[in-house]
């Protein structure tokens, strides 16, 4: 409340109409002055002389009164009967002219600096004086310097009249005029000086009203014209402008086209603002109805974009390790799209238990079409793997289905290999894809350069031809996209093949997936911050080649101690059939009855799990290898400590003789933790 | 495990045949808790016991100690096998093996 009082100021003091009236307002009054003050001085000037010229007209007639030739004999001192005679008419005069004083003197001309009286009349009711009356012959020096050059200018007669102005006059008088004519003889010449004086009062009763009009002119115009600006500028120029400045700070707040302006004023710019204003916000509504529904498409296209990366990474084989019950192959592959999803493609699966197709694709084009080619050319291959073939029948089949509905003009570059896992033969056919990397057991990735048939899709009734290679337990095979040798830096320089190969060498001795991972992180670190703009496939295959028929024998079952005597009578299967030693089978049954029923109790305590019992034989020396395996908590038994076997039974703790004796009893016993896997290993030579 | 009991006074005798371990030691342990009372002489015949575990051991030790405080225990027909198993844990120098 206290802060609105000075904002209030503030607003008045900074409002247009405050101020433009205000200046009006000055204007007008400074204009009022000026009129006033050039009215005040234009009216006294003319009244002067006006009044100047009554009175002279007066002095005139009244000199005709005054007989010029006989001044002399009345100063000699005769009161004749002429000069009374002369002076009743003067008196009269002077009543009926309604003026102060009527006088005639003579001057003395040698310097005109006294004169003397000869005739003096005067009416002090006129102009509220107190003169006296001068007697013929009353002598008197001249007033100023004033009269004296006007006395002179009558005795020489270079005016017709002079007037004297008195406005600041000393005691007993009042502002007043003295009109003065020369009395001439019947020569011509001058014989005295005929006065009159009036009182001033006229020519100030006569200005007052005049000024008050003026005044009172200037001020109703001063009304007027404010009050007109007023309404002008209230109508024409500060209402429309508050509503201008209402309507965009409402628009600002609302974001909504509200009614439009219209003509709110003739003023041409204020119209031109109002109409600004409504082009603005019909511009505005629309941009952002444009921009709310292109955003709305955005996010939908962005949906449609993001659940189509799904299902496109759902369309190739995504799940890994992909065959976790072969030991005969790994294989390894990812796909990065450039955009939300991409052309390129990787694919693999068993035709039938010896044989593993492998595939990997690359769309001449990225994004939607892209995915949509890859996806069809992906369903194309596999459709046709599954009926049986070579890789070039194949290539040769699909190649012609492609090629039929190929409306994009799109193509497709293919490798693709039917592995035998039995012997490691991959027949292959490539068309216009990159080479394969193969790294040989023991030595380093590369590039096994084959004949490139022509792109896939590109023209019709191209047939593929095939090509070998042989691959040696321990072998990888390494296949990608040129997305990988082509991955660009910041300063457009290409991951090259040189590098891919130093890259893939780098991790050659892991896993295909940590191969991939390392490959993947290479290129990523060599790109840097520069954006992708081509997918990045990749495919690694480990084929460790058939697995030795092994005599293992397993059993899965629930980790409680009732399952003990399942457990050894599983054992003591294969140990039977190796015409196992009583002795041995019995250490080995005791065995199995300490770590069992140590799972059993602690490995998922309180709740229970599953354990394996796996059995496995070897020869050269003949040995039996029982392994445990849980996904309890890890727990390394060997890692306890070994009892204290020379104590007295009072002093014996239970605890820590099952493994003791096991490890005293049997040959090897190793522990290892691996994928969330406990698993203990005994081996006991037979 | 079967087991069989022969009471003769303050002597008994607890013949074992099969396998004293994880599952058939607690049967062992039960039997003892309730028949020890006033045994002076106690005698585990092992002539037809093939092997015997850790759980055996436990039980073969608490009752040892049992015994220490009211008689005399000892083991019979030891064979091989449960002989190694007294030797490496050194139960050979806690129990009475004959």
């Amino acid at each position: 409340m206290q802060r609105n009082q000075p904002d209030k100021k503030r607003k008045l003091r900074n409002s247009i109409a405050l101020n433009i009236i205000g200046a009006i307002v000055a204007l007008l009054i400074l204009f009022g002055s000026i009129i006033t003050t050039i009215g005040y001085f234009s009216f006294t000037e003319s009244f002067k002389k006006e009044y100047a010229v009554t009175t002279y007209h007066m002095a005139n007639t009244a000199t005709a009164l005054v007989n010029g030739d006989h001044l002399d004999e009345y100063l000699a001192g005769e009161e004749t009967e002429e000069y009374l005679r002369t002076e009743r008419y003067l008196d009269a005069y002077c009543k009926k002219m309604n003026v102060s004083l009527v006088y005639v003197i003579a001057v003395d001309t040698s310097d005109y600096g006294r004169f003397v009286s000869i005739f003096n009349l005067l009416d002090n009711t006129v102009g509220d004086t107190s003169y006296t009356k001068w007697e013929l012959g009353h002598q008197r020096e001249t007033t100023n310097d004033e009269y004296r050059q006007k006395y002179r200018a009558m005795y020489e007669q270079t005016a017709p009249y002079e007037t004297v102005y008195r406005r600041k006059v000393s005691d007993g008088q009042r502002p007043h005029i003295t009109t003065m004519v020369p009395v001439r003889d019947s020569a011509g010449k001058t014989a005295g000086v005929l006065c009159i004086q009036r009182p001033m009062r006229e020519l100030t009763d006569a200005r007052r009203p005049y000024l008050l009009r003026i005044a009172a002119g200037a001020v109703l115009m001063c009304i007027v014209v404010g009050v007109g600006a007023a309404i002008n500028i209230r109508t024409q120029f500060i209402r429309p402008i508050r509503k201008v400045s209402d309507e965009a700070t409402r628009f600002a707040k609302e974001n909504v086209k509200g009614e439009p302006l219209g003509q709110i004023s003739k003023l041409y710019e204020i119209a031109n603002l109002a109409r600004s204003i409504d082009t603005m916000e019909t511009d505005m509504a629309n941009y952002v109805e444009n921009l709310t529904a292109a955003t709305a498409e955005r996010e939908r296209m962005g949906t449609e974009l993001s659940l189509a990366s799904a299902i496109q990474a759902a369309s190739i084989p995504n799940v890994f390790p992909a065959f976790p019950d072969r030991k005969d192959f790994d294989i390894y592959a990812s796909m990065t799209p450039a955009k939300e999803v991409g052309g390129d493609f990787y694919n693999f699966f068993l035709i039938d238990d010896d044989h593993l197709m492998i595939v990997i694709g690359d769309v001449s084009g990225k994004g939607v079409p892209g995915a949509l080619f890859m996806m069809v050319t992906n369903i194309l291959i596999s459709d046709r793997a599954h009926l049986g073939g070579s890789p070039g029948e194949i290539l040769t089949t699909v190649n012609q289905s492609i090629c039929e509905h190929n409306q994009a003009e799109m193509f497709v570059t293919i490798w693709l290999g039917i592995l035998e896992l039995s012997t490691g033969r991959i027949v292959a056919a490539n068309a216009g894809h990159d080479d394969a990397a193969i790294c040989r057991k023991g030595g380093s990735f590369e590039l096994f350069k084959t004949r490139h048939g022509f792109v896939l899709g590109g023209m019709e009734g191209i047939r593929y031809r095939e090509f070998e290679i042989r691959l040696e337990p321990g072998d990888k095979l390494f296949l990608y996209t040129d997305g990988v040798p082509e991955a660009t830096d910041a300063s457009c320089g290409m991951f090259g093949m040189e590098r891919t190969i130093e890259a893939l060498n780098r991790f050659k001795e892991q896993t295909p997936q940590e191969i991939l991972a390392g490959v993947h992180e290479s290129v990523d670190a060599f790109v840097g911050e520069a954006p992708q703009f081509d997918d990045l496939t990749m495919l690694c295959l480990h084929y460790p080649g058939p697995q030795k028929q092994t005599n293992a024998r397993e059993l899965t079952l629930d980790a409680v101690t009732d399952n003990i005597g399942k457990v050894t009578a599983f054992v003591d299967e294969t140990l039977e059939a190796l015409d196992c030693p009583m002795k041995k089978q019995m250490q080995i049954d005791m065995a199995i009855d300490e770590l069992f029923a140590n799972i059993a109790s602690y490995a998922y305590a309180p709740e229970t799990g599953k354990a394996t019992v796996r059995v496995e034989t070897e020869e050269d020396p003949r040995a039996v290898i029982v392994t445990f395996i849980d996904r309890g908590r890890p727990y390394d038994p060997l890692s306890a400590e070994e009892p204290d076997v020379t104590l007295s039974a009072e002093e014996r703790k239970i605890g820590g003789l099952g493994i003791f004796i096991v490890r005293k009893t049997m040959d090897d016993m190793r522990y290892e933790y691996r994928d969330g896997q406990n698993i203990l290993r005994i081996k006991k030579l037979i | 495990m079967t087991i069989t009991q022969n009471r003769d006074n303050t002597a008994l005798t607890i013949a074992l045949e099969g396998r004293l371990d994880t599952l058939t030691a607690p049967e062992l342990e039960t039997l003892l808790s309730g028949a020890l009372e006033g045994v002076e002489t106690l005698t585990l015949d092992f002539e037809k016991l093939d092997y015997i575990s850790s759980a055996g051991l436990r039980v073969l030790l608490s009752t040892q100690k049992k015994m220490n405080g009211q008689g005399s225990m000892k083991v019979t027909h030891v064979n091989e096998i449960i002989g190694e198993i007294f030797d490496v844990t050194g139960f050979s120098d806690i129990l009475t093996i004959e």
